[in-house]
Order: C-alpha cells, then structure tokens, then sequence
C-alpha cells in the first residue's frame, strides 16, 4: 500500500515536471544560486495559490515569481484534473517533491559545468 | 550517457561527447552534450568568432549609430548586412558600414592615428549622427591599439559625440557568444546610467535580447505599448543608443534571447535591482502567457486579455490550416542559440512538425538543457557539429525540412532538403501571433515546393512525362485532407499583408485604464 502511494506520488511529480521542462523557461537560469532562488520563489508561490493562501508580493522579485507561479498554478489545474482533488495537505507534499526533483534536475544532478561559474 | 559518434568524425574522437540522443527515460542528469567548448583542432566549426558575436549580433542592430570597426576590411564586410535586423529610421545600421582598413604596414606601425582619423571622417561624413560603437578585431588587439584611449581624445575635441568602445576581438571566446557576452557587460559598465530618457508611464520594461529580424522587436512592442507599457528600451534590435543608456530606469526587465542577453538582464538585477522576466514571442501558447505576465507584473490583464482575444480570433485559424498540412514533417531544429528551446516544443505543439534533430553552433550547456527538455523523444542533439556532421544527420534522419542559417541551408539544399532561414527569416517577422503564421506559411511552402518534383528528376537520364501536369503546393498538400469535413470560412492560408511591419510606424496608443492594479493571488 505504501508503496502504491509512493508510486502514485512519484507518478505525478514526473507528469509536472514534464510540463515544467516543456513550457516554463524560469527554472533554467545561468547559475546555481539564481535557480535554487527561481525554483523556491516560483513553487513555493505556486504551492501557496493552489493551496488558496495569500502570496507575499514585497519586492519586485516576489512579483516576478508570483506572475510565473499564477501562470504555472492554472495551467497545472488545467492540465492534471487530479489536482483539484487533492486536499491542501497532500498538495503541500506534492509540490515539496516537485521542487526537490526540480532542484535535481536542474541544480545538484545538472551535467551544466557552467552553473558554479561565480560570475555571470 | 547516450552519446551519438558520428562516422565522419571517428577521426576526432572529442566530438563524440557532443552530440547525444534523448532516448526513453532520459532526463538532464543523463542527457546533455558538452557546449561552449573551444573548437577541436581538426573539426570545420560553423561558429562565428567573439567579434561577429559583438558586432554582428549584438551591437549593430542599434539604429541610430557609426558601427566602426577596427582592423581589416573582411572583418566588417563578412559581419555587415546579412542579418536583416531593420530599423524604423531607413535601416541607417544597414545601409552603411564602417572600417578603418588595417593593413600589414600598420601592423607594423600601429594604427592608432589611422583610428581617429577613421573617427571623424565618419561623424563628419554622417553629421546627423552623434553616437559610434567601435569594436575591436584581433588583428588591432594583437598589435595592443588603445582604442578606448582615441575614444576618449575624439569625444574630448568632438564633446557632441558618444562613443562605445566594445573591445572582443574574435579570438576573446570560443565562439560568437564570448562576443555577446563581452559586449553584454561593456555596455553595462561604460554607458548604463549615463543618460536619463523621459518616462512616460507608470509601467516602463526594456525588453531585452530581440533583434528585430524583419520587425520581430516592432511586433512585441506594439503588444506592450497596447497594454500601455512605456518600453524604454529595446536591446538591441531597432534600439536608440542614448535610449539603452537608460536601461536602469526600467521597472522590469523583460527577456527573450536568454543566450544573447541574460549577462546585462542579471546584472541590471544585481546592481539596480531590476528583476528579469524570461519570455517568449514565438507560439501562440507561449506569446499568449507571455503577454500575460508581463501584464500582471504591472496590474494590466484586461488590457493584455483583450489583446490575446483579438490576435488568437484573427490568426489562429490561419494557423490552423497550416497545422492540419504539416503534421508529422520531420524538421531538424538548427539554428545558432535560442530558438533551439523556443521552437522546439511548439512547433511539435501547435503545429504538428515533428523535431528529429536539435542542434546548435554556439549556444552552451544551458541552451541545451532547454532544448533536450523540450524536444521530442528520439531526437538528435548536437553542439558545435561540422558540415560533414549535419550531412550525414540530414542522410540519416531524412528531414523534410530544415530551420538553420544560409551556410549550412544552401549545403541542405543540395542534398534535397529543403531549408527555412532561421536567423534572418525568409519572410519574416515570425515574432507574434500574425508572425507565427508567417512562419508556418514558410514552412508549408518549403515543405511543398514542387520543386522537389522537378530537382529529382535528370533529364540526361529519367523519362519525363509529357502528359503529366504540373503539381502545385496545394495538390500536393491536400491528398490527405478530408474534403467532406466542414472547414470554418475563417481557416485558409495566410492572409496579412506582405508588410506586416511598417504600419506599426507612428502607430498611436491609448493608455491603459487608471484603475489598473493587481489581482493579488488570482489563479
């Protein structure tokens, strides 16, 4: 059973990924630090819209992740019916497996030899 | 890692980690080519140097601008005109090109004095214009002229003038991007924050890393100045020198070519705190949700909504009718850099081709990443290849058609592949929504010339038949279209204008309504 559920949840991280890598460009920034920033900003704002709770949009910065993570939030609803029927607990985890596969992806298991070059 | 040898370069066994196919199950931990590596002695690169990337790519589509080269006359003339990145003040960065004509005896006796010389000459020559960027070559590097020194002594005596000294000589990288890349930052240390353009509304982008290629840069400029967006600058196609000095005025900065543009748009970031907004101008989908975002970033979703809903009801069925033609053509993706991840997904997408091969001259591991991400399984993915590298992918993979430039496109040609021109278009702008049917307009008639009819044929040898019509696109196209379905009036090949550009000129706008503001947590 446990199992199953791993599955299940693996199974979905996997089909966002997929939509992420296909049409979002804001994971792919030239360096770690900027795509460990991107990754946080835009999921976890994305995390907090699905999850129906206010965003914090302080500094321009926040914006920018914010306007990615409305877009981002909608077309995943769009997309994955199965979302909408997630409680807000299990969409929290989700999107926690989402951002650890995207930071594997795109930081600490990335072959890009240029991304811990310190300048831009 | 599923790396790709191919035969002609078992010579070079360094190529082989360049090149890798996105087979099942593959991700970006397992998939990618090596990138942005100096060329391997022995392999007939196709890249250009870090000059042409300077000049060429970056600095000449300024408009209103002396581009001046530094050194031997080839060097100007092999990085002037072929790009077609126009502008709205009679394409001046076009018509004219500068060089100060080194020749071996200055190699010996310098050529600073020929430089300034070379200076004022042009701006007596050219008295409307104020503004020069002068580039350096190697030849001039080598010999160690100070041309950020003649700069300084012409701008003392000429105090009317502004000069840009873009020191990349084309050996300053492995490829043309060292050349963006260097002119990225000498831009940004020299000239941003020298001058101040009037701001005009309350919502100011520049927008960044568009080239105007055939009006590509005037179409998402009218999509801003409908929202009521003030674009303060555009860098650098149709871009006004003293505009781009300004660029630390923005609000945001909104970023189309990641790989020729991001350097300035992180450190506008880092030292004016300007945030960056990657987007994209190519595909309905894509254009659509770019517009989007920009638009919420200032609170203007009707305005952009509107926009959307107006362009998506005039053109998506024009796209229509191309889609339903071109699926399941096979196209090699090959351009130099960015539209490798722009195009590589939606073409699929919205119009049915499908990517056998992504390749790119210049682009590094970044844009590859991009690329293998969004293409499709199975495909191809080559950095840096040579000529005998692509023909033997194109004899392989069979492509019906290939998007790269003129160089390898007219090699394409000969082996009966048609190609598209993928850096200077051929009948462009392919920016936009109207743009993006130009572009698949473009493809079909590739695709169908029936010209492919004609150049199978060796009239020394093969019967021809006389009794046999001649096919157009359209009987070739519609063997498979079903003639009992029932086709909106609206769905039909393109219908805009040959120009779609020049009556954006002098077009006005509207502002956007003033109760305009964010809808804060709106999904």
């Amino acid at each position: 059973m446990e199992k199953a559920t791993e599955n299940t949840m693996e199974n979905k991280v996997e089909q966002l990924i997929d939509y992420i890598m296909k049409w979002c460009l804001w994971q792919f920034h030239s360096r770690a630090w900027d795509r460990e920033k991107q990754n946080e900003g835009v999921l976890t704002k994305a995390s907090q819209l699905l999850c129906e709770e206010p965003v914090e949009l302080e500094t321009p910065a926040d914006k920018c992740y914010w306007v990615d993570a409305v877009i981002l939030a909608k077309e995943f609803k769009a997309t994955y019916p199965w979302l909408s029927a997630m409680d807000k607990a299990d969409i929290k985890l989700l999107m926690q497996a989402l951002k650890d596969r995207l930071d594997y992806l795109t930081i600490t298991g990335s072959l890009n030899e240029e991304l811990t070059d310190p300048k831009y | 890692m599923p790396y790709h040898k191919f035969k002609c370069s078992e010579c070079i066994p360094e190529r082989e980690k360049h090149a890798v196919i996105k087979g099942p199950g593959e991700d970006l931990t397992s998939c990618l080519p090596l990138g942005y590596k100096n060329t391997i002695p022995g392999t007939i690169s196709e890249r250009g140097c870090a000059y042409c990337g300077a000049k060429h790519v970056i600095g000449a589509p300024m408009k209103d601008v002396i581009h001046m080269s530094h050194g031997p006359v080839g060097c100007t003339y092999d990085t002037w005109q072929t790009k077609r990145y126009i502008s709205d003040n009679d394409n001046f960065q076009l018509k004219y090109t500068y060089a100060t004509d080194v020749k071996e005896k200055h190699i010996v006796f310098g050529a600073e004095k020929m430089l300034k010389q070379n200076i004022i000459e042009a701006f007596k020559a050219f008295p409307d214009i104020k503004r020069m960027s002068l580039y350096q070559t190697c030849a001039t590097a080598l010999i160690g002229d100070d041309i950020n020194a003649i700069a300084q002594e012409v701008m003392e005596e000429m105090p009317d003038v502004d000069i840009f000294v873009c020191n990349s000589p084309g050996f300053a990288g492995p490829s043309q991007s060292g050349g963006h890349h260097k002119i990225n930052l000498a831009w940004l240390d020299q000239k941003v924050g020298t001058f101040e353009p009037k701001i005009t509304s309350k919502y100011v982008i520049n927008y960044v890393g568009d080239y105007n290629i055939q009006g590509d840069t005037e179409v998402m400029v009218d999509y801003f100045k409908r929202m009521g967006i003030q674009v303060l600058s555009t860098f650098t196609g149709n871009g006004s020198y003293d505009d781009l000095r300004g660029m630390h005025l923005a609000h945001l900065n909104v970023l189309e070519c990641a790989r020729s543009a991001e350097y300035i748009c992180n450190e506008l970031k880092v030292r004016y705190d300007i945030p960056r907004l990657d987007i994209e101008g190519f595909g309905f989908k894509p254009l659509a949700e770019s517009l989007m975002k920009v638009a919420m970033f200032f609170g203007l979703e009707k305005e952009a909504q509107a926009i959307i809903d107006e362009e998506t009801a005039r053109w998506k069925p024009e796209l229509d009718w191309y889609a339903k033609r071109l699926q399941g053509k096979k196209v090699c993706l090959w351009p130099g850099g960015s539209k490798l991840w722009h195009w590589a997904h939606v073409i699929h997408e919205e119009m049915g081709l499908d990517v056998v091969s992504v390749y790119t001259k210049f682009g590094h591991q970044g844009d590859m990443e991009k690329g293998v991400a969004r293409c499709q399984e199975g495909a191809l993915a080559i950095d840096d290849p040579n000529e005998l590298e692509g023909i033997e992918a194109m004899k392989t993979l069979k492509p019906d058609v290939i998007f790269t430039g003129v160089r390898p496109g007219e090699v394409a040609k000969k082996l009966r592949v048609q190609y598209l021109n993928a850096h200077a278009y051929h009948n462009g702008p392919y920016k936009g929504f109207e743009g993006w049917v130009r572009f698949a307009r473009d493809i079909y008639n590739a695709v169908y010339s029936p010209i492919h009819q004609l150049s199978a044929l060796d009239i020394s040898k093969d019967e021809i038949a006389a009794d046999a019509g001649f096919s157009t696109r359209q009987m070739i196209s519609d063997v498979n279209i079903d003639k009992n379905e029932i086709t909106p009036i609206e769905e039909r090949p393109y219908t805009g204008d040959y120009d779609s550009v020049t009556k954006l000129r002098g077009k006005t706008y509207r502002g956007p309504a003033p109760e305009a503001e964010p809808l804060v947590g709106a999904v």
